[in-house]
């Protein structure tokens, strides 16, 4: 370490400095009586702790131990499951006569879950049970709309997302209709009920457990 | 003071346009804003210094023609081929909807121009499912839509989507029904009447009523043709002609009685006096075009020398119009004027005054 501190000039430097290069051993008597000149009062043992070279630690920072990351299965996150495109359905199977088996199937499954839907049953029952059903394959209609160009769709409904309903109509397209601001007709076998898409903005899973409270005006 | 009742005390916003020109000029709009201005409900005409019905307004009198009112007239057949074929496109078709209040119903008009108009509210707007706009006279909310409909457009034939979509909606998923007041205009050729098109429905053609009267010992303001402000000592100005023309058209007593209470009112000066004036009310759906004849009669009035240095003709629209001039919309706030007065002058000069009230756009 010394060497290095009382290493002589290059010769090229010195020369264009116009400086006359000293040994080492000049050097190092240099700065020891140039040190002693200008501290008098610091003892000898003092100046040379001074030269001796410390570390000054500008940030104190402990290694922080990393904790394990706890994964218990393989998730995707929601990019790659958007890549895979399981939700996606391709042109040519998106015909209506494929869905209305499952239009049937959901017209029995409602049947199963108000208990044969006779016509002498409450409303408020079957509502209720419509909140927390799942509407996969329910042949609904936009009735009321703040945008007038989405009045009058009608189809089954294939999927449900938190904001949006897909829905594939008779000529074979598929409609995207978003839930806010929209009102929807579902009719099962006599039973007409009309849901305030505002209020709907739940994904299918979470709504069978949500409790439905009377917030706000149902005024689009 | 309070200020609902500064409020009071205000007058609403109007609007008062004052135009000047000469009947037989070649740029002359007269005949222009005439046929703009759609629906008429009241034609007046004050002659001073006559006593009877002058000859040149026997026959236009006579020939207003009639119109019909029907009864629980759907819109979506106001919009079926047939109608537009045989009666939009050939010459003009006039239709406004009846006792419907346009600050608080929906309404429905038929322009000449082949222009179908509905200004709906929220709810039925948002039902009926056809792209409008919103009203220019609601506030951050609006409450009141405006949707306008070409049938003379060429994508509105019967097989496009357009023209499926408006039936679809008119007739399936919110029936608008309406009395409806129509007429029709066509020069020349005849064809199937409006009586006999919808003879289903509970239709009657009825013709405008006609009255007149004659006043005597009124005064009446000094006017000069090329003054429309008026010069201090000769002349008065519009503003105070209209005023004075509003009083005598509603019967105001111009004296200033101190026992009476209803009206401090005085003719404007300069006046004069004149012993009878003559006054000819029409009430009825007239159209533009006989409005044009009946102006054409009145500036023949003075092809003969007469006593009278001018006449007025004034028309009132209806207060509960969707529009006042071509499109412009048109709105009730604490009154639905849509006016229009015409002086004419002995040497055919006229002044043409139009009123609005609050929630109006300009006129053309």
């Amino acid at each position: 370490m010394e060497g290095v501190l009382y290493d002589g000039l290059p010769r090229e430097a010195a020369k264009e400095l116009r400086l006359q290069p000293q040994g080492s051993e000049e050097a190092r008597a240099f700065v020891s009586a140039f040190l002693k000149r200008s501290m008098p009062k610091k003892k000898d043992e003092a100046i040379r702790d001074a030269l001796t070279r410390k570390a000054v630690v500008l940030e104190h920072r402990c290694a922080r131990r990393k904790k394990p990351k706890r994964r218990k299965t393989k998730t995707f996150t929601a990019r790659q499951r958007r890549e895979l495109r399981l939700f996606e359905i391709e042109p040519e199977q998106q015909r209506y006569e494929l869905f209305l088996p499952l239009h049937e199937l959901w017209k029995q499954y409602i049947r199963d879950l108000c208990y044969g839907l006779k016509p002498d049953a409450q409303p408020q029952m079957v509502q209720s049970k419509l909140l927390k059903a799942d509407l996969h394959g329910a042949v609904v209609t936009v009735t009321k709309s703040k945008c007038p160009s989405y009045v009058g769709i009608t189809g089954i409904i294939l999927q449900e997302f938190k904001h949006v309903f897909k829905i594939i109509t008779k000529d074979n397209k598929l409609k995207v209709v978003p839930k806010i601001n929209n009102v929807f007709r579902l009719e099962t076998d006599g039973f007409i009920s009309y849901i305030y898409g505002s209020k709907f903005q739940l994904r299918a899973s979470e709504r069978s457990a949500k409790k439905f409270k009377l917030k706000g005006t149902i005024d689009l | 003071m309070s200020a609902p009742l500064r409020r009071l005390q205000q007058a609403p916003r109007h609007l008062l346009v004052c135009e000047k020109g000469h009947a037989r000029h070649e740029r002359s709009r007269h005949a222009a804003h005439v046929r703009d201005h759609a629906y008429n409900c009241r034609v007046s005409v004050l002659i001073p210094e006559c006593g009877v019905l002058p000859q040149v307004l026997k026959s236009a009198v006579a020939d207003l023609g009639e119109y019909y009112v029907v009864r629980g007239l759907s819109v979506h057949q106001l919009v079926a081929h047939e109608f537009v074929e045989s009666f939009v496109r050939k010459g003009s078709c006039y239709a406004l909807a009846y006792n419907t209040r346009i600050d608080q119903d929906n309404t429905a008009a038929l322009l000449p121009t082949g222009k179908l108009i509905l200004s709906v509210d929220k709810d039925t707007y948002e039902e009926l499912g056809l792209q409008g706009r919103p009203s220019r006279y609601s506030g951050k909310k609006p409450m009141r839509y405006i949707i306008t409909i070409d049938l003379t457009d060429s994508s509105f034939h019967p097989d496009g989507k357009k023209h499926k979509r408006v039936l679809w909606a008119l007739k399936e998923k919110k029936p608008l029904e309406f009395d409806f007041l129509l007429a029709w205009y066509n020069s020349g050729a005849e064809g199937s009447t409006l009586m006999s098109y919808f003879s289903k429905n509970q239709i009657q053609a009825l013709k405008p009523k006609v009255t007149f009267s004659t006043l005597r010992d009124l005064q009446c303001p000094v006017l000069q043709s090329n003054e429309l402000q008026g010069k201090p000592e000769e002349s008065c100005s519009t503003e105070e002609l209209f005023e004075w023309l509003g009083a005598v058209l509603n019967q105001v007593n111009l004296d200033n009685v101190s026992s009476s209470f209803l009206s401090t009112y005085c003719c404007p000066q300069p006046n004069t006096i004149v012993d009878q004036a003559f006054l000819c009310t029409i009430t009825g759906f007239i159209i533009p075009e006989k409005i044009i004849q009946l102006l054409e009669q009145l500036c023949c009035y003075f092809g003969e020398p007469k006593l009278a240095q001018w006449l007025t003709l004034t028309v009132h629209g209806f207060a509960d119009s969707p529009v006042s001039w071509r499109e412009n919309e048109h709105g009730f706030h604490k009154g639905g004027e849509n006016l229009y007065n015409f002086v004419i002058f002995r040497n055919l000069d006229y002044w043409l005054q139009m009123a609005l009230g609050t929630n109006d756009d300009c006129p053309p």
